[in-house]
């Protein structure tokens, strides 16, 4: 008990000790590396920063992350919901096999799935070959990045709706169904709004990670100024090329974008939750 | 059998069920009428459960038949059946407010949005919630939300409601008030109902009748007072209240315990002489005194001595050992009127006498359970 009152009434040194510690460790490792981004950016005027972000080929680039992550967000959402309602609904064989496959892109390097993709749909891949005389190209255009995209975000939104679905009590679709309900009905009156929560989380969290991929998509998109060029791949080539600012413009975006993303799934999650 | 009207509202007919290699129900046969209370009662594993899906369509029968109002269900899913199901969480859509649960069958049914919301009007006055409406099901308490659930099953003038354990979730001072309030709008709205308890008092509380579940077999129906007064089982006389068991045999329409010979009651089945049966008495049943005192409206069964005196509440527990041959102990409860009129002590010799017992075949021969008491 003496050790109790201690520690309610006393002078507790314990507490910012612990969050001065928490601080310093994160300050070289996460915080001054965003700051800097930030003031190397705005360093020179906000002018040459609206400059850099208006060239031709930045807009671009930022566009088409934008685009091909939409449609892997769209893809592997309503595909998560789908493998989630599928495997938390039915027990067979292999269940767990099939499980584990769809969680692997998530401990697959980035660059390998890239160099997968091309095998398979590359000019002389296993499918890419059967293509190309109909005149189909897949790799090295924007369908490349969106299938890298897909293959690396994957496991994402699968992986926020399933436990929801697991949880959910199957008394309500039961229920559903004695009251006169279709399958469908009941999925989509009494199902899909328990998930919304999920649903809006997994996209998110696939769209974030998708505009920011970088090992797969240099792999298969080319990498072509204005044509193929994500916004990744083109801080990257600024950088090489020399032109800092150009790199940093974009890299502000793309830190803001997240930052943006982030606060959303953690502020407005209660919000989704009970709303 | 008795029921409220002529008219049959569900029928069970010889369902059987099996999951894998294990029976869960063996030919289950009985009918609701309109308006009754059919309680099936049973410890877990009884098969009880089942039931109560197979009617509602959650689960399919190996065999046999359910017939709605006269119409057999048997092969139609759930959704096409009409039957209104209470689950033991409630179930109550958490997306939707109360006024939403409520009309959801009758959006589903596509029914005109004025008639919806006079129902919903209806029935959120008859369950007394008119100032929930609109809250969300984690506003609500537990009784609250069974309500809702009542209600929005009422909504759609279900064919039978069905209660799994409804009751369950719910603490010992509201389940017995909730009981009653149900059983008073259930009457009120007279619709046939299905309840599953393990809870034999509340059975006997809400049931016009009772079923009673044994291992998926169905081993007495009746009322509550049949059920518990005259049990055609030993599982039924074990399950439904405390009974003490003690073995005997036939002879010439009297019942031989050792060197003592108990008259056969009336109501007895005919057994043939010389074979084993099983008396079987309530607690509430066996009358104390002094050996020289037992009047002649009970029948002697033996002398006894008390062993234990257990103060509970409304009544007192005694155990007395009995002075037959295995020298079985019996369980006594006596209202305070008998603890004052006649106070026990411990090692005390007391005659006993029976006011009611049944007579039961013996199917086990085994002896050392005749003492048993449960």
């Amino acid at each position: 008990m003496s050790e109790n009152v201690r520690h309610t009434s006393g002078f507790d040194v314990v507490k910012p000790l612990s969050i001065t510690t928490l601080i310093v460790v994160m300050l070289p490792l996460v915080l001054l590396p965003l700051a800097s981004i930030f003031i190397f950016g705005t360093s020179s005027g906000l002018a040459s920063f609206w400059a850099a972000l208006a060239a031709p080929e930045a807009s671009f680039a930022l566009q088409l992350s934008i685009v091909t992550s939409f449609w892997a967000t769209i893809f592997n959402v309503v595909f998560g919901l789908f493998a989630a309602y599928v495997l938390s609904k039915y027990n067979f064989w292999g269940r767990n096999a099939l499980i584990v496959t769809i969680s692997l892109p998530t401990a697959i390097p980035t660059a390998v799935a890239g160099f997968a993709l091309l095998l398979l749909w590359g000019p002389y891949g296993t499918l890419g070959r059967l293509l190309e005389p109909h005149g189909i190209q897949i790799m090295f255009t924007a369908a490349a990045i969106i299938l890298a995209n897909i293959f690396v975000t994957f496991p994402l939104a699968f992986g926020v709706i399933k436990p929801v679905f697991d949880t959910m009590s199957k008394s309500l679709e039961e229920a559903s169904a004695t009251m006169g309900a279709t399958r469908w009905q009941t999925f989509w009156h009494v199902t899909l709004p328990s998930l919304r929560g999920a649903i809006v989380g997994g996209a998110l969290l696939t769209f974030a990670r998708s505009v920011g991929e970088f090992g797969s998509t240099i792999l298969v998109s080319g990498n072509l100024a204005s044509r193929t060029q994500t916004a990744p791949l083109y801080i990257f080539a600024k950088f090489n090329e020399g032109q800092v600012e150009a790199a940093n413009a974009i890299a502000i975006v793309l830190a803001l974008f997240s930052f943006a993303i982030f606060s959303i799934l953690f502020f407005a999650r209660d919000w989704l939750e009970t709303e | 059998m008795q029921m409220n009207t002529t008219i049959t509202a569900v029928s069970v007919r010889n369902v059987s069920k099996k999951f894998g290699a294990a029976t869960v129900l063996e030919d289950i046969n009985f009918d609701v009428g309109e308006g009754e209370i059919i309680v099936l009662l049973g410890a877990s594993g009884s098969g009880k459960t089942t039931i109560l899906r197979i009617i509602a369509g959650l689960e399919m029968p190996d065999s046999g038949e359910i017939i709605l109002h006269g119409k057999d269900v048997s092969r139609l899913p759930a959704r096409e059946r009409g039957t209104g199901v209470i689950f033991q969480s409630y179930a109550l859509f958490p997306k939707m407010n109360v006024e939403q649960n409520i009309g959801y069958g009758l959006r589903l049914r596509k029914k005109p949005k004025a008639d919806i919301a006079k129902k919903i009007d209806e029935l959120i006055e008859l369950i007394g919630l008119q100032e929930h409406r609109k809250k969300s099901p984690s506003q609500l308490s537990g009784g609250q939300q069974q309500r809702v659930a009542i209600a929005r099953a009422l909504a759609y003038q279900p064919e039978v409601l069905l209660f799994d354990e409804p009751f369950g979730a719910l603490d010992a001072q509201i389940r017995t008030r909730l009981r009653r309030e149900i059983r008073a709008l259930l009457k009120k709205i007279n619709v046939p109902s299905i309840f599953i308890t393990h809870d034999q008092e509340e059975a006997l509380e809400l049931g016009d009748r009772i079923a009673v579940l044994n291992q998926g077999k169905l081993e007495q129906i009746g009322t509550p007072f049949e059920v518990y007064n005259k049990p055609e089982t030993e599982y039924v006389a074990t399950f439904v209240g405390a009974a003490n068991l003690l073995l005997g045999v036939v002879f010439e329409r009297k019942i031989s315990l050792g060197k003592i010979f108990l008259e056969m009651p009336e109501d007895s089945a005919n057994f043939r002489n010389g074979q084993s049966v099983k008396i079987v008495f309530r607690p509430e049943d066996v009358f104390l005194r002094q050996p020289e005192n037992l009047t002649q409206n009970y029948q002697k069964l033996a002398t006894g001595i008390v062993e234990e005196i257990n103060f509970v509440g409304a009544f007192e527990r005694v155990v007395v050992r009995l002075d037959l041959s295995e020298k079985p102990p019996i369980i006594v409860t006596r209202p305070k009127t008998e603890t004052v009129a006649f106070p026990l002590t411990i090692g005390q010799e007391v005659n006993v006498g029976l006011v009611r017992f049944r007579v039961l075949p013996n199917f086990t021969l085994a002896s050392e359970r005749a003492g048993r008491t449960v």
